[in-house]
């Protein structure tokens, strides 16, 4: 593990260089390939899903909290991004049903008034903005997951489960509710606040130079993971895995149960609604009616495909889970010939088809998932463990 | 007389119309080794679990040098069905307190079956318990500006895995370790904790006379070792005779006698209670 | 005055689809501790066979095949996706069960080709009739009615014969039961089988009201039944069906004023403040961990 032994383990370094060559990979690609392959869209979505996979690993495969509640904390995060984020000029135009928009405020446009609205000042104050209401959304969310665990962390696994899901659900519903259209849009879409595609960098012309749009949610998601990965080999991430180890014995020695389940909960919902607020770049529209259980279902498909307490576990589950189901597996809806027949059940929706069963399958037999417990970096080190066996 | 590290009054526990332990008192002095021993189902974990706080006594006081840590009278539903003695002895100030709030006290405990961290390697179990008096907090700790302290925690953990002889098994799993030497690495997790009273729920159960003989000699040393005091349920009367200072026998929730193991083993009731039960 | 009857009315009846749906959940949460999430689809998958068997048979054909049909899919699903994870934990057997909601969902996009499906009229349910001076659909009046019946029949089944006999031993204690020579895979079988054919039942009154199958029907009637077994009481029959008719008229009740909105979440408002307030519900037994 990360900080097992003094130092940086061979596998975490290892893992890093992956990370970076990742990275590169896709910048490079990015501004040589056609920047509207689909790879692109598999990226952006994938490295959203990876964030949100795994603060819902922090808690269902670390601290053992049955929680289904991550698609409420992503709306939560998304709508505080959208409507702190919208410029104030465009504001009104899409808030136009209900004659306006009823809050006026815009971290975007408040940096522009101050640093400046063109050029690289306003490429600045683009960031700026979204940044601080990338954090904001953040912290909505674990305010609101602290006042809901107040309640419901006392409750046993699956009535936690349902639980989160209710609130989640109730989340949904107030954000649709058209007294609140005002701030919240009501049923229809909030758009016009800055996506991945504003941070590519354009030069004074106003043609794009470098394009980052790709590469910007993998650094996003990346340093939010980074720091859970931090979390989890703490302390404080040690104390988790007791509770989940076993509660009985994790209260008897000294770790208080109520506070630390909260904690994990807290932070996994913050890092949720950061999730979200990178979806809403991703999506670049927000509305309610995408934040349904079935999303968290999806999320919590692909944390078991990658391994329940395996951090790059859902992180590779993520990229294979959203490839299969928006890429590599889209021939399936489209009518396929051999030699001119027509090959029957090609149709619209039997990708999903095979892809359930995909699912179904490494849910039944392959119960681990795809990392276990384990991470990639415990794989290098291991490696190097057998050598050195070998040689002795 | 030394100082007075546990003191039991009238605690009484009743579950429906069960009393599992019915107006029992004890004391434990400081630096004793004191047993607690009674046929099965006599309410001997029961009464540990009332000092833990792992159950919340339906009547009693429970003190801890001398400060009270539990206190309770029938309240509630209890308050018409109570069955015990003693229910207006202590109206007024309820203290209850959840199991971490009594560990960190000083009274770390062992499970009759034993509980170690099973995804967790030996030194990461012992590693835990340095978590609760540690002084840091989940920034200090993601961000690792906790260096001095996290290193103080590997340090001594590796320290007291030396000391017990368990760290050439340091980075192997806990669970993967033989019965004998996970009892052992309970005792040594229950230590790091640093407490001045353990607890050890029957810490032979399971074991063979010569692993029972080695942890007799095993839970003398960490009394002196450590300068602490320990109580302890057990059953193997060969080890609770040879150990204990002084001796309590319950059955039925009820003290029948207490004293030396001399004493004990040779009261009548003792004897009917082991062998007429 | 008109209006509150006919709110009522339908309140009452909506609840009894969800009884008919929550006893599902409620008798497989008894036996086997599993939030069964795919049994709202199997509902839902109840309705998709009755569109395209009613398209090619008599309804007098064609609503005992659907039965038959649903079933048979509660007990393959059993056997499939829960038997082999027997002794796993909980939560796997949880997440295959998320797992066969997915894929029932997706099977019933790729059949219908995502478009609303028409549900068929069945001639003599749908028909209008006047109460108090509300106009309604008989399924409403009959609903209440067909659902005490059945929950009769089934009390009595529990209550009376062998196999509800071994049922209840099951619920109360899984490994002694089956140290005691009751064959747990049969007793599992027979209570996906009875839930399933009530579900099948419950799709019948339900997409009488609602014209439409989508292939996400299932999913909040699913949820909202489930809410209801465990506003009564997980594992009790009647609690259940109490628990069913609660949230149906008040569901009913609010989507008749401003606050239509809430009416889903209404339900699991209600959800967690019983689980806060009384975890076990209404009539749930209390259960004691040993440490």
């Amino acid at each position: 593990m990360l900080n097992e032994k003094k130092g940086i383990s061979r596998g975490a370094i290892i893992t890093l260089m992956i990370v970076l060559v990742v990275c590169i990979l896709t910048i490079v690609l990015e501004n040589t390939i056609n920047p509207n392959s689909l790879l692109f869209t598999v990226i952006r979505k994938a490295a959203v899903y990876s964030l949100v996979a795994v603060t819902m690993n922090l808690l269902n495969g670390f601290t053992g909290l049955f929680s289904l509640g991550q698609a409420g904390f992503m709306l939560l995060g998304a709508y505080t991004y959208a409507i702190l984020t919208i410029p104030t000029d465009v504001r009104d135009s899409i808030y136009y049903l209900f004659g306006g928009a009823g809050f006026h405020f815009s971290t975007v446009s408040f940096f522009e008034g101050i640093i400046g609205d063109s050029g690289v000042a306003g490429f600045i104050s683009m960031i700026l903005g979204v940044l601080i209401a990338m954090l904001v959304g953040g912290i909505v969310a674990a305010i609101v997951a602290y006042l809901i665990g107040l309640p419901v962390l006392r409750l046993k696994s699956d009535y936690l489960a349902i639980a989160t899901l209710g609130f989640a659900e109730i989340l949904r519903a107030i954000f649709q509710w058209d007294k609140l259209g005002k701030v919240t849009n009501g049923a229809n879409a909030l758009r016009g606040y800055p996506t991945f595609a504003d941070f590519n960098i354009k030069n004074a012309q106003g043609i794009t130079v470098l394009r980052l749009s790709s590469f910007i949610p993998i650094l996003f998601a990346g340093i939010c993971i980074l720091i859970i990965i931090l979390l989890i080999n703490s302390s404080y991430g040690r104390a988790f895995k007791a509770i989940r180890d076993d509660e009985v014995a994790a209260e008897a020695m000294g770790i208080n149960l109520a506070k630390h389940k909260m904690m994990s909960f807290i932070i996994s919902s913050f890092f949720a609604g950061v999730g979200g607020a990178l979806f809403a770049m991703f999506a670049s529209t927000v509305q309610a009616k995408t934040f349904t259980s079935a999303m968290t279902y999806e999320i919590f498909l692909i944390v078991v495909i990658g391994g329940i307490g395996s951090i790059s576990g859902s992180c590779i589950a993520s990229f294979l889970y959203i490839a299969c189901s928006e890429w590599w597996l889209r021939f399936l809806d489209n009518t396929q010939y051999i030699n001119g027949n027509q090959l029957p059940l090609f149709k619209n929706g039997f990708r999903m088809v095979v892809f359930s069963v995909v699912i179904m399958i490494i849910v039944l037999f392959f119960r681990t998932g795809m990392m276990g417990d384990k991470e990639l970096s415990d794989l290098f080190n291991k490696k190097r463990r057998k050598k050195v066996k070998a040689d002795e | 007389m030394s100082n007075n590290v546990l003191h039991l009054e009238n605690v009484t526990m009743q579950f429906g119309g069960v009393v599992a332990v019915d107006n029992f008192s004890m004391d434990i002095n400081e630096g004793e080794i004191v047993s607690l021993i009674g046929p099965n189902g006599a309410g001997k974990t029961t009464a540990f679990n009332c000092v833990t706080g792992v159950y919340e006594p339906t009547n009693g006081l429970v003190e801890f040098y001398g400060k009270p840590i539990v206190r309770n009278h029938p309240q509630g539903k209890m308050k018409k069905g109570y069955l015990g003695q003693n229910g207006d002895m202590y109206l007024g100030e309820v203290i209850s307190q959840t199991p971490d709030e009594i560990t960190k006290l000083g009274i770390a405990r062992t499970f009759q079956n034993i509980r170690l961290w099973k995804s967790m390697t030996v030194f990461e179990n012992v590693l835990l318990a340095k978590h609760m008096n540690a002084k840091q907090n989940v920034f200090s700790a993601t961000f690792r500006t906790n260096k001095k302290e996290e290193e103080r925690m590997r340090r001594e953990t590796l320290e007291l895995l030396k000391q017990q002889g368990l760290d050439k098994y340091k980075d192997e799993l806990a669970t993967s370790l033989p019965y004998g030497l996970q009892r052992r690495l309970e005792i040594a997790r229950a230590l790091a904790a640093e407490p001045k009273l353990l607890l050890l729920d029957e810490p032979a159960a399971g074991m063979n006379p010569q692993e029972t003989e080695e942890l007799t000699a095993f839970i003398r040393q960490i009394r002196d070792d450590y300068n602490i005091t320990i109580f302890l349920i057990e059953h193997h009367m060969n080890l609770v005779m040879d150990i204990s200072d002084r001796i309590y026998v319950i059955e039925f929730g009820k003290e029948i006698a207490h004293g030396l193991p001399k004493e004990i083993q040779k009261n009548p009731k003792v004897i009917d209670a082991y062998l007429g039960g | 005055m008109e209006f509150a009857v006919s709110q009522i009315l339908s309140g009452i009846s909506l609840g009894g689809q969800y009884a008919l749906i929550a006893i599902g959940y409620t008798m497989v949460y008894g036996i086997l501790r599993l939030i069964n999430f795919a049994h709202g689809d199997v509902f839902m998958i109840a309705g998709v066979l009755m569109v395209y068997m009613s398209a090619s048979m008599p309804l007098y054909i064609s609503i005992p095949a659907m039965i038959i049909f649903t079933v048979l899919l509660g007990f393959l699903i059993e056997r499939a996706a829960y038997k082999p994870l027997r002794s796993a934990p909980r939560m796997s057997v949880m997440i295959s069960a998320i797992g066969v909601s997915y894929l029932l969902q997706n099977l019933a996009l790729y059949i219908t080709g995502g478009q609303p499906k028409t549900y068929p009229r069945i001639p003599w349910i749908s028909k209008t009739i006047t109460i108090f001076g509300a106009r309604t659909h008989v399924v409403t009046v009959v609903t209440p009615f067909l659902v005490i019946a059945l929950v009769l029949i089934l009390t009595l089944l529990i209550d009376k014969t062998k196999i509800g006999i071994a049922m209840r031993a099951v619920s109360k204690d899984f490994e002694t039961s089956q140290l005691m020579g009751v064959k747990i895979n049969t007793v599992i079988s027979v209570t996906f089988i009875i839930g399933s054919f009530l579900a099948a039942v419950g799709s019948v009154l339900y997409f009488t009201n609602y014209p439409t199958v989508v292939p996400m029907s299932g999913a909040m009637p699913g949820l909202k039944a489930f809410v209801a077994a465990v506003f009564g009481g997980i594992g009790s029959i009647p609690g259940a069906v109490i628990g069913a008719f609660i949230i149906g008229i008040c569901e009913t009740l609010i989507k008749g004023t401003d606050y239509a909105i809430f009416s889903d979440a209404f339900t699991f408002a209600l959800l967690i403040i019983i689980l806060v307030v009384k975890p076990t519900g209404i009539f749930g037994e209390k259960t004691t961990d040993k440490v």
